[in-house]
């Protein structure tokens, strides 16, 4: 099968009218598929000398389906790094010193990222390094047993902190079949667990670390042709997978929910509000609609922040998240009390928002400013390779491509104040929401 | 080791002239970095948190003609902030902007800078956001920064330097809109201010900034309170007490190697080698996590790096006269902390006497002279690493580090790894449940012999023979147990 190439070109200016709005990814990029499923995404930026790879793996908390093995996707991410019969850990290490390059790897719900940033004369040596660990990963159960410390020890880091906590408590809460009812660094039981699953961890990485799960990202000072040179070198012989896993859906939530967390330690109370919403979409517009509206009443301009956090000042953080996930997930509201007696006020406060986006169309001119913001917010955020890499690496996660970006802004751009409503009255639902608290041992203040 | 008797040096411009760095190109963004070179070491005596309450007055309060929120109005649709950092002798406001919007943002920006509002209400609640930052964010949440920033404090005590840059709970209570005022009228002047600017502006553009901010105070430039650093002549440890799941250490010393020093490239040679900030590479790294599986990563530095378990890469403009040698070993088991610690210490025992080797110091020589290209690989770093070369009286960074790495050998590693590292007279500074039975265990020459969930080779274990024996050198007395609602209170 021949590879397909496609190349997109964007040059707006040229290719659009003054009044047509500017596509809001403005580089050339190129996207091929090779044989064995592997894709790749190159684009040349006029950032000198610096080339960042980004290899997304469509392998998150999502992904990990078994009972008692939570935490694996992200764990893998940590394996990786403990050596190839080519290339020891110590060689790998060395390597990637001896070219200066800034490496490491994230973990979300939906993927895993493998990041690196470096002069633009190592790429091959980067390609050749990534492709054999990805295809011929080794690691003996000693190590494997190391390794699994290593992420109890970001367990243990992380657990001074209530916002982890409190994420943990919203996400068991919220689903009942999902595999989003865990975090990605997955249960304490189950990480505490993880040194005696070597065998299970074998099995993962031949499931899911395959060409068809993988998106290969090449952002910086590069030629397209150049860097599909280099993939067919090192990437062409990587066998295809066929494991498919069966995520389980999550049933309609029929009934409001609450959960709260007693935290051992002072802390401020914390106020959360979610609902389910769909998954990712951008040939709709219940994804854009929900991002508007996330900016709209919660974003430091909106009423509800300019009452509780500047003019009353009960509350010091207020902000929503809407998710962009390959499933249902949730729209998360967040408050932070300064007195744990306001915490009723507040959560009224935030419904009776909810219930007003509801009712009432929002005004025009509003959802204006935050389209304006967000195109403003992606175009700052793009002034190194780097961080381009790291932007294309979300949406890749999602669709595979980074024409993504721009066909969800251009559903935000197409929003009208009735279908922020709609979506309000759609997905913002009593039926779909729970509520989780978090009080301190004692008032922090 | 002398004594570290140096007073804290002043950048007195000779004329009160504000210092510009502009770095110009074709991007279609501007960014700014408008530093003033007074920070929390100017604080009064009695005002610890007043640099920074004023520099959030700028950065988080209204302006003359614009309310808080006429101005987060303003600033929503072109996506752009002002942001406060406050460091001991650099406050630095930072945004970006697109070049669409610079004149908006400008206007926004020249007011919040050259006239606030002052607006009590914003006082305020500026207030409470710097008291909660400290009880919450720091004390209660962040269990790893909260050790690294006491460590500081340990540090420096009796200087300017002693207290944390964003105050303390019983101070900043105390301090009042007049008192920030008169930071503001007192430091904010042309002669404190370096002005940088970078990005897609005009020429015309830039000299109507430097007019504008001629309406500054020409000012003297910061000078400093007089005093001297006390020298650190035994190991002592700090404990502090919370209700945590593990244990959290830092550790280190001050230190005159400053970008200036000329001992500095050699140094860094030697710190990255033992402990790349979140890298692989280092051999504290490689030794606890990767070989024994302590914890999630062990680092060592030689500027103070704040906020590192949120960063890559260091923020610019913490340039100081002082700078912080440290060990952050990020949390570990309860049962493993003492051998994680004599771990660290071993390892730093073993640079201070053998130093690196010869491939060592090739391939982190290698190393750093293609990193500091990541380093500088943004707009704001390279603005910010331009803004701090000026102040320590450096060429370009980038430039700078790349021809002094090529000069240096290794024996000049080692003989600055002699000069300035030890590994004796260290403060120690750790988080943990039940500071006092940590008091006993760290006191005492008990071996702690660490197990293993898997087997191990020989060289590991037999290293950990001595490892669980080192001398940590703490009498009772040298170890302090403070309850963690002391700390920065």
């Amino acid at each position: 099968m021949l590879a397909k190439l496609l190349v997109a070109v964007c040059f707006a200016a040229m290719l659009f009218g003054a009044d047509a709005p500017r596509k809001v990814f403005p580089y050339a990029y190129s996207q091929e598929d090779l044989p064995n499923g592997l894709r790749l995404v190159t684009v040349p930026t006029d950032f000198p000398n610096i080339v960042a790879t980004y290899i997304v793996v469509q392998t998150g908390s999502r992904n990990e389906v078994e009972a008692g093995h939570t935490g694996f996707a992200h764990l893998f991410e940590h394996l990786m790094s403990r050596g190839t019969q080519k290339y020891s850990p110590e060689k790998y290490e060395a390597t990637l010193k001896q070219i200066g390059a800034s490496s490491n790897a994230f973990t979300t719900d939906d993927f895993t990222c493998y990041h690196t940033t470096f002069s633009k004369e190592d790429l091959e040596t980067v390609m050749a390094m990534e492709s054999d660990r990805f295809r011929t990963l080794k690691y003996a159960e000693p190590e494997f047993k190391t390794e699994t410390l290593a992420v109890l020890g970001e367990y243990n880091k992380n657990s001074s902190s209530p916002e982890r906590k409190i994420g943990e408590v919203i996400a068991d809460t919220a689903f009942d079949r999902h595999t989003y009812k865990h975090t990605t660094m997955g249960f304490l039981k189950d990480v505490q667990d993880m040194p005696n699953q070597y065998e299970y961890s074998l099995r993962f990485f031949d499931h899911y670390y395959r060409p068809e799960y993988t998106t290969i990202i090449v952002v910086g000072d590069v030629k397209p042709k150049a860097v599909r040179e280099l993939i067919d070198k090192y990437w062409g012989e990587w066998k295809r997978g066929s494991y498919q896993p069966d995520i389980p859906r999550e049933p309609v939530q029929d009934a409001p929910r609450i959960n709260h967390v007693d935290w051992p330690s002072p802390t401020l109370p914390m106020l959360t509000v979610s609902y389910k919403v769909p998954a990712y979409t951008d040939t709709a517009k219940d994804t854009a609609a929900l991002e508007a509206l996330s900016f709209l009443a919660f974003s430091p301009t909106s009423e509800l922040y300019q009452k509780l956090v500047i003019q009353e000042q009960k509350v010091d953080q207020l902000f929503a998240d809407n998710s962009l996930n390959v499933d249902p997930t949730l729209f998360g509201i967040q408050a932070r009390v300064k007195k744990a007696g306001d915490m009723e006020y507040v959560r009224d406060q935030i419904l009776e928002t909810i219930k007003t986006l509801r009712n009432t169309p929002v005004d025009a001119a509003r959802l204006d400013a935050v389209r304006k913001h967000l195109r403003y917010q992606l175009a700052l955020r793009m002034d190194n390779s780097d961080t381009i890499a790291n932007i294309l690496a979300r949406y890749v996660a999602l669709r595979r491509s980074p024409d993504t970006i721009d066909k969800f802004y251009a559903q935000l751009a197409q929003l009208t104040p009735a279908d922020i409503q709609q979506a309000a009255e759609k997905y913002l639902t009593d039926n779909g929401r729970t509520i989780v608290t978090l009080t301190g041992a004692r008032s922090a203040n | 080791m002398k004594p570290l008797a140096v007073l804290l040096l002043t950048t007195v411009a000779a004329t009160a002239q504000m210092r510009v760095v502009a770095l110009p190109s074709k991007s279609p963004l501007v960014t700014l970095r408008i530093v003033f070179t007074a920070g929390s070491a100017a604080d009064p005596p009695e005002q610890p948190g007043a640099a920074y309450l004023t520099a959030l007055m700028l950065a988080r309060g209204g302006t003359k003609d614009l309310t808080y929120r006429q101005l987060v109005e303003a600033m929503f649709p072109i996506s752009s902030s002002v942001n406060a950092q406050v460091d001991k002798e650099m406050v630095t406001f930072s945004g970006a902007t697109h070049t669409d919007n610079l004149e908006a943002y400008y206007k926004l920006l020249r007011a919040m800078l050259l006239d606030p509002g002052w607006r009590p209400e914003d006082f305020q609640r500026i207030k409470d956001d710097a008291i909660n930052s400290l009880r919450v964010n720091l004390r209660a949440n962040n269990d790893e920064e909260l050790g690294k920033e006491f460590l500081e404090q340990n540090l420096y005590q009796h200087s300017p330097y002693e207290h944390y840059s964003a105050g303390t709970v019983s101070s900043l209570q105390k301090l009042t809109l007049e008192d920030v005022q008169r930071f503001y009228r007192t430091h904010y002047s042309q002669a404190n201010l370096i002005l940088g600017i970078a990005g897609g502006y005009t020429p015309a553009f830039l000299e109507r900034v430097k007019k504008d901010f001629r309406s500054l105070p020409e000012g003297g430039g910061f000078r400093p309170r007089e005093n001297t650093l006390e020298p650190i002549r035994r190991n002592r440890a700090v404990i502090i007490d919370k209700d945590t799941r593990s244990v959290a250490f830092s550790l280190g010393f001050p230190t005159l190697a400053i970008r200036s020093n000329p001992d500095y490239p050699a140094l860094l040679v030697a710190i990255s080698y033992l402990g790349q900030h979140r890298s692989g590479n280092g051999r504290l790294f490689d030794r606890m996590r990767e070989k024994r599986g302590l914890n999630y990563g062990d680092y060592a530095y030689i500027e103070y790096f704040p906020r590192g378990m949120f960063l890559f890469e260091p923020s610019p403009n913490l340039a100081r006269h002082f700078q912080t040698f440290q060990i952050w070993i990020r949390p570990v088991e309860p049962p493993t902390a003492k051998f994680a610690l004599r771990l660290a210490l071993y390892e730093l025992e073993k640079l201070c006497r053998d130093g690196i080797s010869e491939d060592s110091f090739e391939h982190t020589r290698e190393f750093l002279a293609k990193y500091v290209n990541i380093l500088t690989s943004t707009k704001t770093a390279e603005l910010g690493y331009a803004i701090d070369s000026l102040y320590y009286g450096i060429p370009n960074y980038n430039q700078f580090l790349k021809t002094r790495l090529a000069k240096l050998t290794r024996d000049d590693v080692n003989s600055a790894i002699k000069r300035y590292l030890r590994p004796d007279r260290l403060v120690i500074v750790a988080v943990a449940k039940n500071g006092e039975d940590l008091k006993k265990l760290l006191t005492s020459d008990a071996p702690s012999p660490m197990a293993y969930n898997s087997p191990k080779p020989a060289e590991i274990l037999g290293e950990d023979k001595v490892v669980e024996r080192f001398g940590l050198h703490l009498a009772p007395e040298d170890v302090t147990v403070v309850p963690v609602d002391q700390v920065f209170e």
